[in-house]
């Protein structure tokens, strides 16, 4: 009993430490200055983190889109209200799915691929290597990786948006001939910027910063084996999507949580 | 402190977890020359070398070097004072996504405000002094163990530093590139007139080319001097090390019970 009490707290002080930890190496990594050089480091990152997302974001986007377009059209025909799917669709993608479904794709595609980067980096000594140099490897090869995360994550989650929108009409008013006027001037009536984009977008921020961290991280602490690397990888992504959905459900309690 | 010493260790502690790696630990690195630190596997060497470059900071003791103590400096002194350091890693550390004229382009490019052409034209003196010159478009992947360490030399005397540290340079050699490095780390010391530190447990190459050793077992140092000195030296356990002894005052055997016991003792559940 005594030794389950103390595996508990020796567990909550590790956690606690670590947590400690990932916040120091956070705040260290975006307060540095900009130097000479870093545009460049950082639009090198722009384009592995994001512009090779894009694919996977696409196709993902444009699938989910018909599929809900798919689903509303079969269910509100059933009332006649067939042009109820643009609006259903664009608070669905704008308020939820956007942004939840392109944090798990980022976790997945790019933040397993930055943690496994910087996790090869630590055990091939490469960041020490450069420390020994006198250059800091919070500021070389940490801050680009979080500012692109930060900078590309809610740009992907526009472009999610706009396509599965799109995805979703092809379906509903091309392929099952809903009319397109109602498809578009329903969504036109019923969405507000701030209220079911705005807020939507503030979402997105909020989970590039946590996936962004948990990526760079996760890769940072690696123990420096390839079971250490594996193993922070898979961390990384079970992470990231176990805190996005946990986030997501208390924004949206917190956005939108008021019933009367 | 005489004058020409370059870094004054007193009194070292360091633990990792239970384990005492440094025990009070003392030394005096002479300026511009090679002083060898040797021991066993495990003895820390390699965080001595950490210790001095600021990478881990010990629990008591100072590290002085030329005049600083680095236990005491702020993460942002720490990289100002590492820009005089140069420091060949065990595995090399080149950075695999550039290629080798990148590599050592890297220090300078990060540290110095040199035009393209003066860049150039160091890279290629300190690929030269290694003889990669005609390697310099190969990537790390392409290089062998020996030349990928070469490459890490030229890169770690690329802003020639008063210290250049060597973390078993020896190791995972064949005899050809053990040999150039012997001759590498030997001429650079005269060329370059920095101060060497060079870890290892190789006894034949290492005291071929350092002007004084240090022996150091269980946190201590245990023997010093130079290579000739020690080797007559009296101590049973500086004999055993230097003459490569299997048995002797460090044991063969990792500490467990007697062998009959173990081979009669009943296999449990």
């Amino acid at each position: 009993m005594i030794d389950l009490i103390r595996g508990v707290g020796i567990g909550a002080l590790d956690r606690l430490g670590s947590l400690g930890n990932a916040t120091i190496l956070w705040l260290t990594a975006l307060s540095g200055l900009p130097r000479r050089g870093d545009l460049a480091l950082l639009a090198r990152q722009i384009y592995t983190i994001g512009v090779l997302s894009l694919v996977i974001i696409v196709l993902s986007a444009f699938s989910i889109g018909a599929v809900i377009a798919l689903q509303f059209y079969v269910q509100l025909s059933r009332f006649g209200a067939e042009e109820a799917v643009g609006l259903g669709l664009a608070m669905v993608l704008l308020r939820e799915l956007g942004p939840v479904v392109t944090a798990l794709l980022f976790a997945g595609r790019a933040g397993s691929a930055i943690t496994a980067e910087i996790g090869l980096m630590k055990s091939t000594e490469q960041l020490s290597s450069m420390e020994m140099m006198g250059v800091d490897p919070l500021h070389r090869i940490v801050a680009p990786r979080l500012w692109a995360g930060l900078l590309c994550m809610p740009l992907l989650t526009a472009i999610f948006n706009v396509v599965a929108i799109y995805g979703g009409m092809v379906v509903a008013v091309h392929w099952l001939g809903s009319d397109p006027g109602g498809f578009w001037s329903g969504m036109q009536d019923t969405v507000e910027v701030w209220e079911d984009l705005g807020k939507g977008m503030i979402k997105s921020v909020i989970f590039a910063v946590v996936v962004t961290w948990i990526a760079v991280y996760q890769g940072y602490a690696t123990e420096p084996t390839a079971e250490g690397i594996g193993l922070s990888t898979t961390r990384t992504v079970v992470m990231s999507s176990v805190m996005v959905l946990a986030l997501d459900f208390l924004l949206t309690l917190g956005m939108y949580g008021d019933f009367n | 402190m005489a004058e020409d010493t370059f870094i004054e260790i007193r009194d070292l502690h360091f633990s990792r977890g239970e384990r005492k790696i440094f025990d009070g630990l003392s030394m005096t690195i002479p300026r511009g020359q090679i002083t060898g630190i040797m021991g066993p596997s495990g003895t820390g060497k390699t965080t001595l070398l950490r210790i001095i470059g600021g990478q881990v900071r010990p629990d008591a003791g100072e590290v002085i070097v030329a005049g600083h103590d680095v236990c005491r400096m702020s993460r942002e002194e720490l990289f100002e004072f590492r820009k005089n350091i140069g420091m060949l890693f065990q595995s090399s550390a080149l950075f695999t996504d550039l290629s080798v004229y990148e590599n050592v382009a890297f220090p300078l490019r990060v540290h110095t405000e040199l035009p393209e052409d003066s860049i150039r034209d160091l890279v290629l003196l300190k690929l030269n002094a290694v003889g990669l010159r005609g390697a310099r478009d190969l990537f790390p992947a392409e290089l062998s163990g020996g030349m990928a360490r070469r490459v890490a030399l030229a890169r770690a005397i690329a802003l020639d530093p008063a210290l250049l540290m060597y973390d078993e340079p020896f190791t995972g050699q064949d005899p050809i590139s053990m040999g150039v490095l012997v001759k590498l780390i030997k001429s650079l010391n005269q060329a370059l007139e920095t101060t060497n530190i060079v870890v290892s447990h190789d006894i034949h190459e290492t005291s071929s080319i350092a002007d004084k050793l240090y022996i150091i077992s269980d946190g201590k140092v245990i023997g010093a001097g130079a290579p000739e000195a020690l080797r007559a030296d009296g101590s049973p356990w500086v004999q055993q090390f230097m003459h490569g002894s299997p048995d002797g005052p460090v044991p063969f055997h990792y500490p467990a019970d007697e062998l009959l016991y173990d081979v009669l003792a009943e296999v449990g559940p």
